[in-house]
C-alpha cells in the first residue's frame, strides 16, 4: 500500500533517502489516509452497534449464572436496574446451583433455539461448549467495550489453556489465594514447607476442597508448581515422561500432609464455600479463594476475625478469568451483547470491584497493578485431568 | 349407551393414568443414552474406579438402614401415641419438620451437635461425643430423623382405615399385653401397607445429592455424588461412565425392592414365631422409651428453627451473645424478590398436587374395578428412576416439541412426582376401606357414583388430605424439573433456595430455607387440622 501511494505521488524508491521532507509529507498523507479508512470502519461498526442497540430494546436476556453468592446476586440486581433504564432491556438472572445445569440444557437443545441468552462460564465447561460449537463467535469484533480489556496486563486470551477466540468475553479475574488466621503463617507467602509446618502446628485444622472441585485441584496445582520449581513441562501438554518425573514429588508431599489435615484426610470439604464456613466456625485455620478481595469482604461483613490474613503461594497466584458467553441459539443475542458491553464498561466494572463482590476488573482503566497479586501462569489444561484422576486413585478411597 | 359411555370413560381415564405414570419411563428412555458407543474398556474403567465398591456398599447400607430404622422408630412412636390424647398435638407438631427440607435438618444437626457447634461450644462436651461433620453416621442420623415424621404421617393416614383398636382388643382377649399386641397384630399389617413409603424413602436416600455433599463421607464419596460428577462432566469418557453408573443405580434399586420384600418376610415370620410360641416379646418393652419422643422431637424442631432464625438475622460464629448485632436487613432486602417465586410455588404446588391426587385416585379406582393391582414399583417410577437422566429426557422431548416455558409445562413436569407420592400415601388406605359400607349403601339403592362420593371419598378424605399435603411438599421441593422445564421463566422459591444454598452462606441460606418451608408447613398444618375434623372411618366404628 505504501508503494502505491509513492507511485501516485510520482516518487521512486531512490528519491526517498535523499528527500526527507518528501518522506514526511508522504507519511503524513499516509497516516491521514489510513485514519480515514479506520474512521470509515469505525463508523461502519458504530452503525452496526447502533443497530444492535436498537434491536436489543425490549428484549429479555436470560442470564444463567451460579446463584450461590449473595454479593454476585446483588450485583446482578444492580446491573439489571441499570440496564433496564439505559437500554430498555430486561436482564433476568437465572440462578443455578451448578452451571452444568445450563450445559445440560444446551446439550438437549442441540444447537437449536435456546432458552439461554447469556451464561457465566469458564474452564472445562467452556472448552466443551466451544468444542461442540454451541457458542456464538466473534464477540470481540461485535462488542465495542471489548477494546477496553486489559489483555496486556492479564492473561485474558485463554481460559484454562483453551484459546478464547472470541467465543466468550472475560468478565472478572480469579487469583488463587489462601485466607488464614494471623498466627498460622509468619510470612505473606506460602511454600509447601511452611504449609507443612503449619499443619504440624495445627493438626486437624488445615484442609482443601476435595478434588475434582476446582479450588481443590488448583490448590494441588499450586503445590505442584512450587514443588517442581515451576517446571516448564507443566505448561505443555502432559506426557508420560513428565508425569512420572513430576508428580511423585506431589504425592510424596501429600503423604506427609494428609495425616495432619482435617479428619486426618479421611474427609475433605466438598467446596471452597464449605471450607470457608468451617473457617468461619473456627474449625479450620485456613480457607481457599479465587477472589483476591474475599478476605476484606468477609472482614467487613464481620464473618471472620479482623486479624485474618491473605496469602499467596510464593511463586505467584494461579490466575484466570471467568467469562460471559452467548449460546448460538440465543433468542436475544443482541440484548445479550449489550449486556456484556455494559458489564465491561468502566462504570459496571468499578461497581463490581468496589462493591460488595470485590471481583477484580478486567479493563485497562481499572487494572491496579499494585493490588493485583503476583500472577502464576495456569498449567496446561491436560494436567488437570491427570492430577484429578491420579488423586482419586491414590486418596479417593 | 350408558355402558358405552362408561367404557369410554374407563378407557380414557386409563389412558390418562398410563400417560402420567409412564412419563418417567419415557423420560429415562430418551435421556439415558450416552453420546458415544460403549466398549468393554469403559466398563473396566468403571469397575476400576477407586473406591467404587465402598461407595456402592455405603450408599446401599445407608439407604437400607436409615429408612428401616426410621420406620421402626415411627412404629414405636405411633404405638405409644395412637390412642393417647397427645396424638392430635403430635400430628400438628410433625408439620415443621415435615416441611423443612432434608438439607436444613442436616445443616441444623451438624451445626448444633458437631464439635465447634452451637451447643457443644456452650457446654463443654468431650470431643468424641460430638457428631462428625462428615460421616456415614451423621448422614444416617439426618436422614433417619427426617424420615420419622414422614412415616408417622403415612401411619396416620393408614391407621384411620385399619381397625387397630379392635385388633388390640382381640389381642388382649388372647392374653397379650397391649405392647405385644401392637407387634403381633398391627405390625404386619402396617409393614405391608406402608411398603411403598419405605421404598420411596430408600430410593430417596440412595440418590440424594445435596446432603451427601454436605454431611456424607467423601473418602470415598457416596454413590450419588460419584454419579453426579460423571453426569455433569461432559467428556465422552464421563458420559459413558455416567451411563453405566445409571444402569448400576437401577440395579441397586432392584436390590432395595428385593430387600423390602425380604425384610417384610423375615420380620413377619419372626413375629409369627413369637406369636405361636407365645414368647414374651422383649422388644415390646422398648416402646415405653418412645413415649418421650414427642418432647425430644419438639425440642429438636425448635432448636433447628431457632438456629436458622438466628442465622437469618445475622448471627454467626463471630457474634457474642451479649453484643450480637442482629438485624432484619436480609429479610427486608430479600422479601421483595421472594414474592413472585412464592406465588409461583403456591400455584404450581396446588395445581400439580391436586392433579396428582386425582390421578392416583383414578389409578386406584381403575385397578379396583379390574380387580388386579399392578406391581407397586410400576407406579413409583418417578421416585425410583434416576432423576437427572429422566428429566433430561423430558427436556429433550420438550425442546423437540418446541414447548413453551410456561407454568403449565412445569406443572406437567411436577405431576409424575406428585402422582407417585400421593399414590403411595393413598394405596394403603384405599385398599383397607371396609367394603361392607359400600355394600350396605348399595343395598339401600345408592348408585355407583353416589356410593363413591358419599362413602368411599368421605372415608378416604383424611388420607386424601395427607396425600395432598405430601404431594404439595414434593412439588415444592422440585428443583431440577422446575429449572429444566421452566428454563428460568418460571422461578419458584425452591429454584432460588437451592441455588442460594449451594453457596453455603449461612444468613441468606437460612432466610430462603425458612421461607421455603412456610408453604408446606401451612399445608401440613391445615391438613392435620382438617383431618381431625373429618376423621374418616375412625369416627364411624373404632373409636
Amino acid at each position: 500500500m505504501m508503494w502505491q501511494i509513492f507511485s501516485l505521488l510520482g516518487l521512486t524508491s531512490r528519491s526517498l533517502p535523499v528527500l526527507p521532507r518528501h518522506v514526511l509529507i508522504v507519511l503524513m498523507f499516509y497516516v491521514g489516509f489510513a485514519s480515514a479508512v479506520n474512521a470509515q470502519q469505525a463508523t461502519a461498526s458504530q452503525v452496526q452497534w447502533q443497530q444492535i442497540l436498537k434491536q436489543a430494546q425490549g428484549q429479555t436476556v436470560y442470564f444463567y449464572a451460579w446463584g450461590g453468592a449473595k454479593p454476585v446476586n446483588d450485583y446482578l440486581r444492580w446491573a439489571s436496574k441499570e440496564i433496564a433504564s439505559r437500554y430498555k432491556i430486561r436482564l433476568q438472572h437465572v440462578k443455578v446451583a451448578d452451571i452444568t445445569e445450563a450445559l445440560s440444557r444446551l446439550k438437549a437443545e442441540d444447537g437449536g433455539k435456546s432458552a439461554i441468552d447469556l451464561l457465566w462460564v469458564n474452564g472445562e465447561n467452556f472448552s466443551y461448549l466451544k468444542e461442540q460449537n454451541l457458542l456464538l463467535g466473534e464477540l470481540n469484533s461485535r462488542i465495542p467495550n471489548t477494546s477496553l480489556l486489559a489483555n496486556e496486563q492479564l492473561p485474558l486470551d485463554s481460559d484454562f489453556g483453551v484459546p478464547i477466540d472470541g467465543f466468550e468475553v472475560p468478565w472478572g479475574v480469579g487469583q488463587f489465594n489462601l485466607i488464614a488466621r494471623s498466627e498460622v503463617f509468619n510470612e505473606a507467602t506460602v511454600t509447601p514447607s511452611t504449609l507443612l509446618a503449619a499443619a504440624k502446628q495445627y493438626p486437624g485444622r488445615i484442609s482443601y476442597p476435595r478434588p475434582p472441585e476446582f479450588h481443590g485441584t488448583t490448590f494441588l496445582k499450586q503445590l505442584l508448581v512450587a514443588l517442581t520449581h515451576s517446571d516448564k513441562r507443566l505448561y505443555a501438554p502432559v506426557t508420560d515422561a513428565a508425569q512420572t518425573e513430576l508428580l511423585p514429588v506431589l504425592w510424596a508431599y501429600l503423604e506427609q500432609l494428609h495425616p495432619l489435615t482435617w479428619q486426618q484426610g479421611k474427609a475433605f470439604p466438598s467446596s471452597n464455600t464449605e471450607q470457608l464456613g468451617l473457617f468461619q466456625q473456627n474449625q479450620l485455620v485456613m480457607a481457599v479463594s479465587f477472589n483476591p478481595n474475599q478476605l476484606f469482604k468477609e472482614q467487613s461483613a464481620n464473618k471472620i476475625p479482623q486479624s485474618a490474613q491473605r496469602l499467596v503461594f510464593s511463586l505467584g497466584a494461579i490466575t484466570n478469568s471467568h467469562n460471559l458467553a452467548i449460546p448460538k441459539g440465543a433468542q436475544s443475542p443482541e440484548a445479550a451483547m449489550v449486556v456484556i458491553d455494559f458489564l465491561l464498561s468502566e462504570f459496571a466494572q468499578t461497581q463490581k470491584l468496589t462493591g460488595e463482590w470485590g471481583d477484580p476488573a478486567v479493563i485497562k482503566a481499572l487494572v491496579d497493578e499494585a493490588a493485583t497479586l503476583p500472577a502464576q501462569q495456569e498449567l496446561h489444561s491436560s494436567w488437570q485431568q491427570v492430577i484429578e484422576a491420579l488423586w482419586q486413585q491414590r486418596y479417593g478411597a | 349407551m350408558a355402558t358405552t359411555l362408561r367404557r369410554l370413560a374407563f378407557y380414557s381415564s386409563g389412558l390418562l393414568v398410563m400417560c402420567i405414570a409412564g412419563l418417567p419411563v419415557i423420560g429415562l428412555t430418551l435421556g439415558l443414552w450416552p453420546p458415544v458407543e460403549l466398549s468393554w474398556h469403559d466398563v473396566s474403567r468403571f469397575v476400576e474406579y477407586n473406591g467404587l465398591t465402598t461407595s456402592i456398599l455405603n450408599s446401599l447400607f445407608l439407604s437400607l438402614a436409615a429408612p428401616v430404622i426410621a420406620w421402626y422408630v415411627a412404629f414405636l412412636v405411633y404405638s405409644q401415641y395412637r390412642f393417647s390424647p397427645a396424638w392430635q398435638s403430635l400430628e400438628k407438631r410433625l408439620s415443621p419438620l415435615l416441611s423443612l427440607p432434608h438439607l436444613a435438618v442436616a445443616l441444623g444437626l451438624v451445626y448444633l451437635f458437631s464439635s465447634g457447634g452451637l451447643l457443644w461450644n456452650s457446654i463443654a462436651v468431650p470431643e468424641w461425643l460430638s457428631l462428625p461433620r462428615k460421616s456415614l453416621l451423621t448422614m444416617m442420623l439426618a436422614l433417619t430423623i427426617k424420615e420419622v415424621p414422614f412415616f408417622l404421617l403415612i401411619f396416620g393416614a393408614l391407621g384411620r382405615q385399619l381397625p387397630i383398636k379392635s385388633w388390640l382388643l382381640q389381642g388382649r382377649a388372647l392374653g397379650h399385653s397391649e405392647a405385644a399386641s401392637w407387634w403381633l397384630l398391627v405390625f404386619p399389617a402396617l409393614l405391608k401397607q406402608s411398603r411403598l413409603a419405605l421404598l420411596a424413602a430408600m430410593a430417596y436416600c440412595l440418590s440424594v445429592l445435596d446432603i451427601s455433599l454436605l454431611v456424607g463421607p467423601n473418602i470415598p464419596q457416596l454413590y450419588a455424588v460419584v454419579l453426579y460428577h460423571w453426569q455433569t462432566g461432559f467428556s465422552a469418557i464421563e458420559q459413558s461412565q455416567a451411563f453405566i453408573a445409571n444402569l448400576v443405580l437401577l440395579l441397586l434399586l432392584g436390590v432395595l425392592v428385593a430387600a423390602i420384600y425380604l425384610h417384610e418376610w423375615l420380620a413377619v415370620k419372626r413375629i409369627h414365631y413369637h406369636g405361636v410360641m407365645a414368647h414374651r416379646l422383649k422388644m415390646a418393652s422398648l416402646g415405653r422409651l418412645f413415649s418421650y419422643w414427642l418432647v425430644s422431637f419438639s425440642v429438636l424442631s425448635i432448636a433447628i428453627l431457632v438456629t436458622f432464625f438466628l442465622w437469618s438475622v445475622g448471627w454467626n460464629s463471630q457474634s457474642h451473645i451479649s453484643s450480637a448485632d442482629l438485624s432484619f436487613t436480609l429479610w427486608q432486602a430479600e422479601w421483595f424478590f421472594m414474592q413472585t417465586p412464592l406465588f409461583n410455588s403456591l400455584v404450581i404446588g396446588l395445581i400439580s398436587s391436586g392433579v396428582g391426587v386425582g390421578v392416583s385416585l383414578l389409578a386406584l379406582e381403575l385397578q379396583q374395578q379390574k380387580q388386579t393391582y399392578l406391581p407397586d414399583y410400576l407406579w413409583l417410577m418417578a421416585i425410583l428412576l434416576p432423576q437427572l437422566s429422566m428429566v433430561y429426557g423430558w427436556q429433550i422431548a420438550h425442546t423437540a416439541f418446541s414447548g413453551g416455558y410456561g407454568m403449565s409445562w412445569v406443572v406437567l413436569a411436577h405431576v409424575p412426582f406428585t402422582f407417585a407420592y400421593s399414590y403411595l400415601v393413598l394405596r394403603g388406605p384405599f385398599q383397607s376401606i371396609d367394603r361392607r359400607y359400600e355394600l350396605l349403601a348399595a343395598s339401600f339403592g345408592f348408585s355407583y357414583w353416589q356410593r363413591w362420593w358419599l362413602i368411599r371419598f368421605r372415608l378416604l378424605s383424611p388420607a386424601l388430605l395427607s396425600a395432598f399435603a405430601i404431594a404439595f411438599s414434593v412439588s415444592m421441593a422440585q428443583y431440577i424439573s422446575t429449572l429444566m422445564i421452566g428454563a428460568g421463566r418460571v422461578v419458584t422459591i425452591t429454584t432460588e433456595a437451592v441455588a442460594i444454598a449451594s453457596g453455603n452462606e449461612q444468613g441468606i441460606t437460612a432466610v430462603y430455607i425458612l421461607v421455603q418451608a412456610v408453604l408446606p408447613f401451612m399445608v401440613f398444618l391445615i391438613a392435620s387440622i382438617l383431618a381431625h375434623r373429618l376423621r374418616g372411618s375412625v369416627n364411624v366404628t373404632y373409636h
